[in-house]
């Protein structure tokens, strides 16, 4: 039987009826059901498109100590595919390509710059890959300022040491080298398709259209804007920050706040101070953290590190940092690999216990607090980096929320530091403008005028790395303590010491 | 060429051919709507009959409307039709041609129903719908066969009144009595589906039928293709019977009296071996559009054959297993194997054009005549070009196809303009000629007593 369709006028005149065959009522039957698979694949593509471009998704390591040295903590840009936010780095593969396109502004590769490469691996120490916007990005993560070399000579082998300051490495000029790179006309889409080729790589098919689309505009979108933001701190209208130091709230300012930075005082965007180290935190938990002590929140002082990596309040990975946070907690101090003059380390530990305990022992009197600037005397640029307003702000970055900062304060002075670890955490003083222990316990005349830092072998002597050898000037980068921010003046404690004395007092400092 | 077995009487039981040469089925759309047949017909069939065939096999004629393949084919579905198809015998007898009525029932393969069975689908032996076009069907009950049995009976009698020579059962090319005999197609749990001979029943029943409404002094034959291939185009379907198979449905028949067996392959029609050569896209493109609204699977097919781009994937699968058969004597191997289990005559079909093909599938024992029906489209007269003593005519069938594609939609005719060394008016003039009736004869051609 056929099966009728009867079409009507508003006034109930039939004016037509359509029939069906067997195979009309078979067709629109299958009509169905190809309109249903249609529907279904469509919803399958635009699914999956969704998918990739929202899936966050960073490579994770079961292993803590590579989850430290590769694991995202959500530096990587992210948020919505048209205006992404977070992040101081291309995606993954302009990132690994960066140095063949401009080898001019980024020569040696990232090496060169003081990343530690591991054999087999494809992104450098501190560097963390992540899936979002729809392709692989990259991140800064602990790590990166984090996690320093160690040779014994020139000719041995460098040891990785997890949790040390990473004092080889030069993050001003990554930034500025990634920066310019960016906005360089040899990265073109073909250069960079070529590249990545040549590399090895493969783009999947979301992010190779995503490659070819829009890619290129966005980064230099965000470059410009970056470079609008903060290239005032990548030119020569501030002191180099040299190896192993950084800036940490000037572009702070710059990239959260987006503050004029131009509209600053000049002396307050001097902010470099030396990376610190990362172990053992529970015991500093309550003292006075960053370098003026602003802060007596591990957590607080972890999660607004992370924000200087690139994390933003929207890409942020709680979960992920606060595995490094566990880690770190009771990682331990990295035991001096040389050896160590008991007798002289054992007379030394008695002038340590009288001269220096009350302000750096585990359980001083005064350590972890701050000491006035007028009393400790050191260079006040770091301090005045900080300011009361720039703290107003920060209490609004993570708003509503369990994050929220609510331990930073401005203070007038530098905090006293647990001391644990110290043979690997030089140069000394918070600006890094000291070699070594034995130079810090001279007075400020006759401590080094001008050095390399950023050499990686090792002065047993004097406890430090060597910064006057020509080895150390090729490897490391200038400083000079002449220079606005780089003054080794103040913390004259045992500078009135014997000669003797000092290499007792620096030989029990091994041991610490 | 007196000696020359071609040109030899064959004999039947009841029924002698003055050669070895018949006319396999073949048509075009040349009578009227209903079924009634027109003066075009007789013009066809005496075209062949004067060429020197020594029997006619008519085209496919169905015992019943709703069992036609396309319209405008003359039915024998009523007596109404008797006196037609007497026309038609006395047309072809005075060339002492013997003319042999196709009795034929589509099932599902109805490529163009009309409008007398828009409203209804095909009878068959399933619910299965046909692989190729998709054509609707529904499974015959137990009273809708006997009726069909009874429809092939009497129209067995209508063939006899009217004077024709004999019957043939269409029991080849995927129509109705193939969709009971498939294993590939058959899907019945009753007593017409499942073993074999629960499968060849209805057919059994049909040739019981016709001997008690004929006699058994009418010449009867059945057509069957002797192994299905009915995987040959879908790979994924059914292979269905396989020539151990046909042979036994070949004796059972002969065991129920019939006097031939007519020996061809496959079980769908189209099928890449049915018949055996080109397929050619330009004509399906043009003509494959009146079988569109027909099934199921029209647009798809439509779409594979109008755009070049996925005519390549069509045309792989319809290829694949061409590859592996001649395009002449495409099924002599397997007529050779049914002629070895049977006592009665064996004709063979599919690309028999060369007289000295013929020549040796029938003194080597393959067959006992073959019947031909494109090349003698291409050349009516092949026949005597053959008794000249020539292997093959001039301008000799291609095996293109093209009249077989043209045959859905157009009057039927070699639609190969090479033939006509480029000339399409001269073809379509050809083709055309069916419509005027033939010049009176010859003096050289022997007129019926």
């Amino acid at each position: 039987m056929s099966s009728r369709t009867r079409i009507k006028t508003r006034d109930g005149v039939l004016i037509d009826e359509v029939y069906q065959s067997p195979v009309d009522r078979y067709e629109v039957r299958f009509r169905k059901l190809f309109l249903l698979i249609v529907l279904v694949l469509a919803a399958l593509i635009v699914g999956y498109v969704i998918w990739s471009v929202t899936t966050d998704h960073p490579v994770t390591y079961s292993n803590i100590t590579e989850h430290f040295k590769y694991g995202s903590i959500g530096s990587e840009p992210g948020g919505p595919l048209m205006s992404p936010v977070g992040g101081v780095l291309p995606p993954y593969w302009v990132f690994r390509v960066l140095p063949a396109i401009c080898p001019d502004k980024l020569p040696g590769g990232y090496t060169s710059l003081g990343f530690i490469y591991e054999p087999g691996r494809d992104l450098p120490i501190g560097i963390s890959r992540r899936r979002r916007l729809g392709m692989d990005q990259v991140g800064l993560n602990c790590a990166a300022c984090h996690t320093g070399t160690v040779r014994e000579t020139p000719t041995s082998e460098a040891q990785i040491v997890l949790g040390m300051p990473a004092h080889q490495l030069d993050l001003q000029r990554l930034f500025d080298g990634v920066l310019s790179c960016t906005l360089d006309e040899r990265l073109s889409l073909d250069n960079l398709l070529g590249k990545i080729k040549e590399s090895g790589g493969h783009l999947g098919l979301i992010e190779g259209l995503l490659y070819r689309t829009a890619l290129l505009n966005q980064i230099r979108t965000a470059s410009l804007r970056q470079q609008g933001r903060s290239g005032v701190l990548l030119s020569t209208a501030v002191p180099a920050w040299g190896r192993g130091r950084v800036d940490t709230f000037n572009p702070y300012k710059a990239i959260q706040f987006n503050w004029s930075l131009a509209q600053l005082p000049p002396a307050e965007l001097i902010g470099a101070a030396d990376l610190p180290s990362l172990w053992n935190q529970q015991p500093r938990e309550g003292m006075q953290l960053h370098w003026d002590g602003n802060n007596n929140s591990v957590d607080e002082r972890n999660l607004s590190a992370a924000i200087g990596a690139g994390v933003t309040p929207v890409t942020v990975d709680h979960d992920n940092i606060k595995r490094v946070r566990d880690w770190i907690w009771t990682l331990p101090p990295p035991k001096y690999p040389y050896a160590i003059d008991a007798a002289r380390a054992a007379s030394g530990q008695a002038i340590y216990a009288q001269l220096c305990a009350e302000c750096h022992s585990f359980g001083g009197k005064r350590t972890g607090s701050v000491v006035d600037i007028g009393d400790i005397g050191t260079d006040p640029s770091r301090l005045n980096s900080y300011t009361h307003i720039f703290a107003a702000n920060q209490a609004a970055l993570f708003p509503e929320s369990r994050y929220r900062f609510t331990h930073f304060r401005k203070t007038h002075g530098y905090a006293n530091q647990l001391l644990d670890g110290i043979w690997a955490r030089a140069p000394y003083l918070h600006n890094g403008s000291v070699p070594t222990l034995w130079d810090l316990l001279l007075s400020p005349e006759d401590r080094p005028q001008q050095f390399s830092r950023g050499y990686d072998v090792y002065d047993k002597e004097k406890v430090g790395f060597i910064s006057d050898t020509p080895g150390a000037k090729r490897t490391g980068s200038p400083y000079d303590t002449t220079v606005p921010g780089n003054g080794n003046a103040g913390h004259l404690y045992g500078t009135h010491l014997s000669d003797e004395e000092k290499r007792a007092l620096v030989e029990y400092m091994k041991t610490l | 060429m007196e000696n020359d077995v071609i040109f030899q009487p064959l004999r039947f039981r009841n029924l002698t051919v003055k050669n070895r040469l018949f006319r396999s089925n073949i048509s075009g759309r040349f009578d009227n709507y209903d079924g009634s047949g027109t003066q075009a017909r007789i013009n066809w069939e005496e075209k062949f009959a004067r060429g020197g065939v020594g029997a006619i096999l008519s085209s496919f004629c169905p015992v019943h409307v709703r069992g036609r393949i396309v319209p405008n084919y003359a039915m024998i579905d009523n007596d109404d039709k008797i006196p037609f198809w007497h026309e038609v015998g006395e047309a072809v007898h005075r060339y002492d041609c013997k003319y042999i009525v196709q009795l034929s029932h589509s099932g599902r393969q109805r490529d163009i129903p009309g409008v007398e069975n828009l409203m209804q689908k095909a009878l068959s032996s399933t619910n299965q719908t046909d692989t190729f076009h998709g054509l609707l069907c529904e499974a015959m009950t137990a009273d809708q066969i006997k009726d069909v049995v009874q429809l092939f009976a009497n129209a067995a009698r209508r063939a006899r009144i009217a004077g024709l020579d004999g019957v043939e059962l269409h029991a080849s090319h995927g129509y109705l009595f193939t969709q009971f005999l498939s294993s590939a197609i058959n899907d019945r749990k009753d007593e017409y589906g499942g073993s074999l001979e629960n499968r060849a029943r209805f057919l059994l029943e049909v040739i019981q039928a016709i001997r008690q409404e004929v006699g058994h002094d009418f010449h009867l034959q059945v057509k069957i293709n002797a192994v299905d291939f009915n995987n040959a185009l879908f790979p994924w379907e059914k292979k269905g019977n396989t020539l151990e198979e046909s042979i036994q449905i070949c004796t059972m028949v002969e065991a129920a009296g019939v006097d031939a067996i007519h020996v061809s392959i496959g079980s769908i029609f189209p099928h890449p071996l049915l018949p055996p050569g080109g397929f050619p896209p330009d004509e399906i493109n043009w003509w494959y559009g009146n079988i569109i609204s027909s099934g199921v699977r029209g647009y798809l097919n439509y779409t594979l054959f109008h755009f070049r781009l996925f005519r390549p994937l069509f045309l792989f699968l319809w290829n694949r297993t061409k590859k592996r058969h001649p395009v002449e004597r495409v099924s002599a191997e397997y007529a050779r194997e049914v002629k070895k289990h049977v006592n009665i005559p064996v004709l063979n079909t599919g690309g028999y054009q060369d007289a000295r093909l013929i020549r040796k599938v029938i003194s080597e024992g393959y067959t006992d005549a073959v019947s031909i029906a494109r090349p003698l489209v291409a050349n009516n007269d092949l026949p005597q070009i053959l008794l000249s003593g020539r292997d093959l005519p001039e301008q000799p069938c291609s095996f293109c196809n093209r009249c077989l594609v043209n045959a859905i939609a157009n009057p039927l005719g070699c639609y190969d303009v090479r033939r006509f060394k480029g000339d399409r008016n001269a073809m379509i003039q050809e083709v055309m000629s069916v419509f005027s009736s033939p010049p009176p004869l010859a003096a050289e051609v022997t007129p019926h007593e």
